[in-house]
């Protein structure tokens, strides 16, 4: 190889040629960034914002699994999607029980037959459950101590990444994976992007396209720019009601639809209960229906029973971003602290030995489009330390 | 987990040493990238952190591979690219590479080769590996700030100084300190320099204790005056660089003679020294005539300027009774940035420090630089 490159040199003594650039891309051993052959993929689990996740299994560790998300760059003008960045730069910041663990970066060797272009993949933790995946098993049964473990998971997760300035923007019950032992982890930051809470007297000017519609805070479909926290405290509302109903609690097809579905279930969206509403840009554009009267507790009361749970729920299903609870203050509601208390899944879990991926469960229900990954059937049974990826 | 901070043998040590070029000619490399980030920053209107962090990746970067076998301006360019994304400032790949155009020479801007975005956009993952996607860094001007906001004393002399010490802190991104020490400790250190030269006593500050004998000793620990003083040298000796050694002609693109082995590449900054490959062959870069591309570039400010403080003594003596201020530092601070475009610079690049608690600067965000900060003139426009 060295005799080569001493060829290579004679023949373009002045200026460092491709053929050698390539070589020395080809074999220059990052330190840093490991190659991903060092894990083995098992079966694709799912399909993000940005590429396709695979479940794959360490090497050199056959007890280790991982799951590994593509980076996509093919239609990338501007090289590594700045999305990809950020994801990354975030994951990085957030090391929590309650997010998910971003254990290292891997890059496909640059060879000449991917034109020296390496693929990158993020590789995280895994987690054997997605909550929607749990949700949409009639096998598995949460008692109300258990579904308190799993809120108050969600939500000492979402006060971390806020304490760190952090906004999640896509929470749905398909982005809160659970480990088998039961530890919750909130996932996909794919569209999280830091803020900071505006002193300076200019107003935050971010995009309000974010969060899969049916997790989608009034605010953000009213047009406000200018947002924060809230956001994510309405999609963990969602979520803490899906525990009892199983499915998605306001499954709109549009804009229109979901703001008339959580007017009907929150009441109307008038200035008296949300002041300034009326200044939101879309507030006149969009049809608000008038005369509704609040009836979360009603409406909820014959799923969860337990008064606690209704009240929290309450709290954080409100309408004005301003006097929706945040995560501090759902943690101190009397739902946790309160007899059955939060109690641990692990054992619950344990009688269920096949992972559970929303993306690899049928849908919950057929005639509602789904606004993430459609499922669709893998051709893959992998049997790995007792777990067997569901086929349909 | 690697770190990113080496001490004096490792950075005598790099890959392109062992490629054969000299610490001196090194430095200048270093010095002139990150310079040109910094220039191309100004004139596509990125904010300071933006080109900051860009000439901390372009160091890391050539602490895995040597400056023959990737030509500085374009490694440069990939950079503040990647840099611009990562701060939530991306300007395009072309437009980049349009900016360097205008800045370089065009036999410099021969090595970007026929498709310059196309070799840019190459070594962005290049760089992205190598840097093992630590993609978030903080630099001392945070920390300047906030420990001024404790200090005590003449506002108007404070604010003088901080300014001075947010110049020294822009100079210091073209010598290597980013790659010793942590962000806090070259802001203390640049501080305590601004405050010698411009007379600062640092009588009483916010936070005192009796324990405290300086005021840094709030924020650092074990950061002797020794250190302190090795640091302030490091970015003075920028200044008393003169013109004929900057003027060197650089050698660029000579063949490779050995690709580094991966072994002595790999240097985890744990101490632990790994042992050039013995087997390598001598440097042969003598040999070679370089490239007479220089004198069309007049390296940036520094060449032309005198060290700020002539003469300036050995540090540890007590600060000398009148150090010559360069005149446009002696214009009334802050207020709007004085045209500073016109005179010639003593600093290179002297830019005015936002007020205390500057807007741009999200309190307890520490890591995070809003994407919009509201527009604040940190370098001159063009």
């Amino acid at each position: 190889m060295q005799n080569n490159n001493a060829r290579e040199r004679t023949a373009y003594p002045q200026m460092m040629n491709n053929r050698e650039k390539e070589k020395y891309i080809e074999n220059y051993n990052f330190p840093y960034c490991d190659e991903s052959a060092k894990y083995e993929k098992v079966a694709k689990i799912g399909q993000g914002t940005f590429g396709e996740v695979f479940k794959a299994k360490d090497r050199r560790n056959s007890q280790k699994f991982v799951a590994m998300k593509k980076v996509l760059m093919d239609n990338e003008k501007e090289g590594f999607p700045i999305t990809a960045l950020r994801e990354i730069r975030i994951l990085q910041l957030l090391k929590h029980e309650n997010v998910v663990n971003l254990i290292e970066i891997c890059r496909t060797k640059a060879t000449q037959s991917n034109r020296y272009r390496s693929t990158f993949y993020l590789v995280f933790e895994f987690c054997e459950h997605d909550l929607a995946g749990l949700l949409s098993n009639v096998n598995v049964k949460f008692s109300l101590g258990e579904i308190k473990k799993v809120v108050q998971q969600l939500l000492n997760g979402l006060y971390y990444i806020h304490s760190n300035k952090i906004l999640h923007r896509d929470m749905k019950a398909a982005n809160v994976l659970i480990t088998k032992n039961g530890v919750l982890k909130l996932a996909d930051f794919g569209l999280a992007r830091a803020f900071s809470t505006n002193k300076s007297g200019v107003p935050n000017r971010f995009t309000n396209r974010v969060v899969t519609l049916w997790y989608r805070p009034p605010e953000l479909l009213l047009g406000e720019r200018n947002y924060g926290p809230p956001v994510d405290l309405w999609g963990a509302g969602c979520i803490m009601a899906e525990m009892w109903t199983r499915s998605p609690i306001m499954q709109g097809n549009s804009e229109q639809q979901q703001l008339t579905l959580i007017s009907q279930l929150c009441g109307s969206i008038t200035p008296q209960v949300w002041p300034n509403v009326d200044t939101l840009e879309l507030y006149r554009t969009m049809e608000l229906p008038q005369q509704q009267k609040r009836k979360v507790k009603e409406r909820l009361k014959p799923y969860m029973k337990d008064p606690y749970a209704c009240d929290l729920l309450d709290k954080l299903l409100v309408l004005d971003p301003s006097k929706r609870a945040d995560a501090d203050t759902a943690l101190n509601h009397d739902f946790f602290w309160t007899d059955p208390m939060p109690c641990d899944l692990g054992k619950m879990l344990a009688s269920h030995t096949t992972s559970m991926f929303e993306f690899l469960a049928p849908p919950r229900r057929s005639t509602q489009m789904r606004h993430h990954s459609l499922p669709r059937p893998t051709t893959s049974t992998v049997q790995d330390g007792g777990y067997i990826d569901r086929v349909f | 987990m690697p770190g990113w901070y080496y001490d004096k043998k490792e950075l005598k040590n790099t890959p392109s040493a062992q490629d054969g070029i000299d610490y001196q000619t090194e430095m200048r490399y270093r010095k002139e990238g990150a310079r040109f980030i910094i220039d191309t920053g100004i004139k596509m209107d990125l904010g300071y952190s933006t080109s900051a962090t860009g000439v901390v990746y372009f160091h890391r970067f050539y602490m895995f591979h040597s400056f023959k076998q990737f030509p500085r301006y374009v490694t440069a360019c990939c950079c503040l690219f990647l840099a611009g994304k990562v701060e939530e400032t991306p300007k395009k790949c072309k437009d980049i590479i349009k900016t360097a155009r205008g800045l370089l020479t065009d036999q410099k801007f021969n090595t970007f080769g026929d498709d310059p975005k196309e070799e840019v956009m190459t070594l962005e993952r290049i760089l992205l590996q190598t840097i093992k996607f630590d993609l978030q860094v903080e630099h001392p001007y945070a920390y300047l700030l906030k420990y001024a906001k404790c200090l005590k004393g003449d506002k108007v002399k404070l604010n003088k100084m901080v300014q001075m010490a947010w110049t020294f802190v822009n100079d210091s991104l073209c010598t290597t300190l980013a790659l010793q020490w942590e962000p806090e400790i070259i802001a203390v250190a640049l501080m305590y320099l601004a405050g010698k030269l411009s007379q600062f006593d640092v009588i009483d500050w916010t936070g005192r204790t009796a324990k405290h004998l300086r005021w840094w000793e709030m924020f650092v620990e074990d950061v002797t005056m020794d250190l302190l003083e090795d640091i302030c040298h490091q970015v003075l000796d920028l200044y008393s660089q003169t013109p004929s050694q900057s003027n060197e002609s650089p050698p660029q693109n000579q063949p490779r003679l050995n690709p580094p082995p991966s072994s002595s590449v790999a240097r985890p900054s744990n101490g632990q020294n790994n042992p050039v490959s013995p087997d390598q062959p001598p440097p042969m870069h003598s040999s070679i005539p370089p490239p007479s591309d220089v004198p069309t570039y007049i390296y940036g400010t520094f060449t032309g300027a005198p060290p700020p403080v002539p003469g300036f003594p050995g540090f540890s003596a007590p600060p000398m009774s009148a150090p010559p201020v360069p005149p446009h530092m002696a214009a009334p601070p802050p207020g709007p940035p004085p045209n500073i475009a016109a005179p010639p610079p003593v600093f290179p690049f002297v830019n005015h420090p936002p007020p205390f608690a500057p807007p741009g600067v999200p309190p307890g965000a520490n890591y995070y630089q809003p994407p919009n900060p509201p527009h604040r003139q940190f370098y001159p426009p063009p």
